[in-house]
């Protein structure tokens, strides 16, 4: 369990601590590199923004009580889109933890085609299979990666995989982090059995075995910086009542790294003085859509694992990747049409309804900027091309319910109606709806901050180090130099492990 | 194992007094159905609202209250009623946001739909309702995988068949 932790919103006068490491956000990354660190003999504080609740206590919790405690701006941010783009809904987790603690617990590596882009195209030698190889591997070990049997898959599952089988698409099993999952289908609100092994069961644990402290409830504003060199981060803790922040605290330490993931760590970086008109520029979202299958057998969707199936058939052809998915009661009901009576007589089908899910390899079109509050400005342009995979990605899934038996398919384009028939999804989809009615969701953003060979070409050098500072490392997907199309918590993880070992052989020692 | 106590909640308000009459009278159109949902129900609602909304941002917040404002004036751009949302009867409420739900102005389908997903996601947890959505919360399918149980004798003086014999 956690045992060194220090509640900001319980500490009522000015905190000073000195470390050899200070790592800003406690998630996939900031958790990895925390770790590695520790466990090389550094002594370590990991500063996070969000607050800590075990596992004990988020297994109690509602959705919405999940939302509003665990996740930035309660799960209700968006990217807001330019042109012909959908809003989309950004979730991100903002505890101890981080959206570890929040995701299905999906792990793919990167595709080797990603890999060879990285080093072929954009000359990241180190970025190849090769020297990630090692990292990823031991990553696997630590959160114990495994593939999801087949028993813990759900009848909504089930009847994705034959739906698509009819349709001569070839589905294959997930992989997750997990040991004794008992199929709650509420991986993405924590795991009530300590059977997802996100970040906060995984590796901050260890992390404080080996003596590294976390300190939550605490907004870290700047980077201190002093002759192009880290010296350290300053912050407040966020007040026990009003969760704005209030007592302030700093932390000197030669090594600061930054994880507080795409979406903030160019804001932090900006406030602290770096000036690469790259920051912020190039984010990458997977945008996400879905599909309700309504079928006349009871489906149960929330019995078995909430993701356990997927498709990389239309991903070299498309960039799309098929996926398995579930939501709690509640998030469904938003999904359905109508109100009122309307509305209730679709609620009252949720038990025969099953969700499909896809998410697309997008190009970078979004950009974070500081804004009038703690949360960043995040817009999106989609690229046409990603708009017309993100259609194609729903006509897919359309296909695959209709093709399981689905009586009815709820699309994701408000205010289309449902449809019955192939015919009748043509006619939804001919000409395609105004992009900007089009449900779309993110759990991916990526690259805010990217890596790169030449300093005019990203914000950080391969080895996590930023190009305008010494000692300042970036550590979370910002880093990653594009898109990957599959969920990125393994491969920020393993990135993540990479780069603190650069830290604990190279800067450390220099 | 010892667990630390889970840390108290912050303390804030989103909705200001003027914008409660109009998430309650929302959420009564929305979620009408033959018994309800009750007085106390929508009170007790409002409140579930107020604290969800509170841990957004502050330009999020605002963000929110601008749209909930233009929920309020809904009945002029799409029903041409020349009344606001919460002087309407309940009637012509749920007509509104059917309207809405359908308009032809994508600005105002997002507004209907940022807010149906909020109110949806608050109202359907409560115990009543998501019971009433037929969910259960047993989990069997995990449970696939542990052996069979061998069926039991259907009584002590069973003669052993041919194939236990064996």
């Amino acid at each position: 369990m956690i045992s060194r932790l220090l509640r900001g919103r319980e500490v009522d006068r000015p905190f000073d601590a000195s470390a050899d490491v200070v790592v800003v956000g406690s998630g996939a990354g900031g958790a990895v590199v925390a770790r590695e660190l520790a466990r090389a003999g550094r002594s370590v504080i990991v500063v996070e923004e969000g607050g800590y609740w075990a596992p004990e206590q988020y297994a109690a919790m509602t959705p919405s009580n999940t939302f509003r405690r665990m996740a930035r701006e309660a799960a209700l941010g968006a990217a807001l889109g330019l042109g012909a783009t959908p809003l989309v809904s950004l979730m991100s987790g903002k505890c101890v933890g981080g959206s570890s603690v929040l995701t299905g617990g999906v792990c793919f590596r990167v595709p080797d085609e990603v890999l060879h882009g990285w080093v072929h195209h954009l000359g990241l030698r180190d970025m190849g299979a090769g020297p990630l190889e090692p990292h990823v591997r031991a990553i696997e070990d630590a959160i114990h990666v495994e593939t999801v049997p087949d028993h813990l898959r759900s009848r909504g599952t089930e009847l994705f995989v034959e739906g698509a089988a009819r349709l001569g698409i070839p589905m294959k099993p997930l992989r997750r982090n997990t040991a004794g999952c008992r199929g709650e289908a509420r991986c993405n609100f924590g795991c009530p059995h300590r059977a997802k092994m996100s970040v906060d069961i995984s590796m901050l644990p260890d992390a404080c075995a080996h003596g590294a402290e976390i300190l939550s409830d605490a907004l870290v504003e700047r980077v201190e910086l002093a002759r192009g060199r880290a010296t350290g981060v300053r912050g407040r803790f966020l007040d026990g009542v009003t969760g704005e922040p209030r007592v302030p605290f700093a932390v000197r330490a030669p090594v600061v790294v930054v994880a507080c993931g795409a979406l903030h760590t160019p804001v932090l970086l900006r406030r602290s003085g770096l000036r690469s008109r790259l920051l912020g520029r190039g984010l990458t979202l997977h945008p996400s859509t879905r599909v309700y299958g309504l079928f006349d057998e009871r489906v149960d969707g929330w019995d078995g694992a909430f993701q356990s199936a997927y498709s990389d058939h239309f991903f070299e052809s498309h960039g799309i990747t098929l996926m398995s998915a579930y939501g709690p009661p509640s998030l469904l009901a938003a999904g359905f049409p109508g109100v009122a009576a309307r509305h209730r007589r679709y609620v009252r089908r949720i038990p025969n309804t099953a969700v499909f899910g896809a998410m697309v390899h997008d190009e970078g079109g979004g950009r974070v900027r500081r804004w009038l509050s703690r949360e960043p400005l995040v817009t999106y342009r989609m690229a046409a091309r990603d708009l017309g995979r993100l259609f194609e990605a729903i006509r897919i899934l359309a296909r695959i319910a209709l093709a399981a038996g689905a009586r009815e398919v709820v699309l994701p384009v408000f205010g289309a109606p449902t449809v019955r028939t192939a015919r009748d999804l043509e006619a939804v989809l001919t000409p395609l709806p105004d992009a900007r009615r089009v449900e779309c969701v993110a759990f991916h953003p990526l690259g805010s901050a990217r890596m790169s060979a030449e300093a005019r070409d990203g914000v950080v050098r391969t080895s996590g180090e930023a190009w305008e500072a010494k000692g300042l490392f970036v550590a979370d997907g910002s880093v990653l130099p594009t898109s990957i199309g599959v969920n990125s918590q393994l491969p920020i993880m393993a990135i993540a492990r990479k780069i603190a070992h650069g830290i604990a052989d190279g800067a450390m020692r220099s | 194992m010892p667990v630390l106590a889970p840390p108290r909640d912050f303390e804030r308000h989103a909705l200001r007094p003027r914008h409660r009459p109009l998430v309650r009278a929302v959420a009564g159109a929305m979620f009408a159905h033959e018994d309800g949902p009750s007085p106390a129900r929508l009170d007790a609602f409002v409140d579930e609202v107020d604290a969800f909304l509170s841990f957004a941002s502050t330009t999020l917040r605002f963000g929110l209250l601008v749209m909930l404002e233009l929920v309020r004036f809904a009945p002029v751009l799409v029903a041409y009623r020349f009344a606001t949302f919460v002087r309407l009867s309940h009637h012509d409420r749920v007509r509104v946001l059917e309207r809405m739900e359908r308009s032809r102005l994508t600005p105002v389908v997002l507004v209907f739909a940022a807010y149906k997903t909020i109110l949806s996601l608050l109202f359907f947890e409560h115990p009543d309702e998501i019971a009433a959505t037929g969910y259960s919360p047993a989990r069997r399918r995990h449970l696939r995988a542990l052996p069979l149980a061998r069926p039991a004798a259907t009584s002590p003086a069973a003669p052993p068949t041919a194939e236990a014999a064996e």
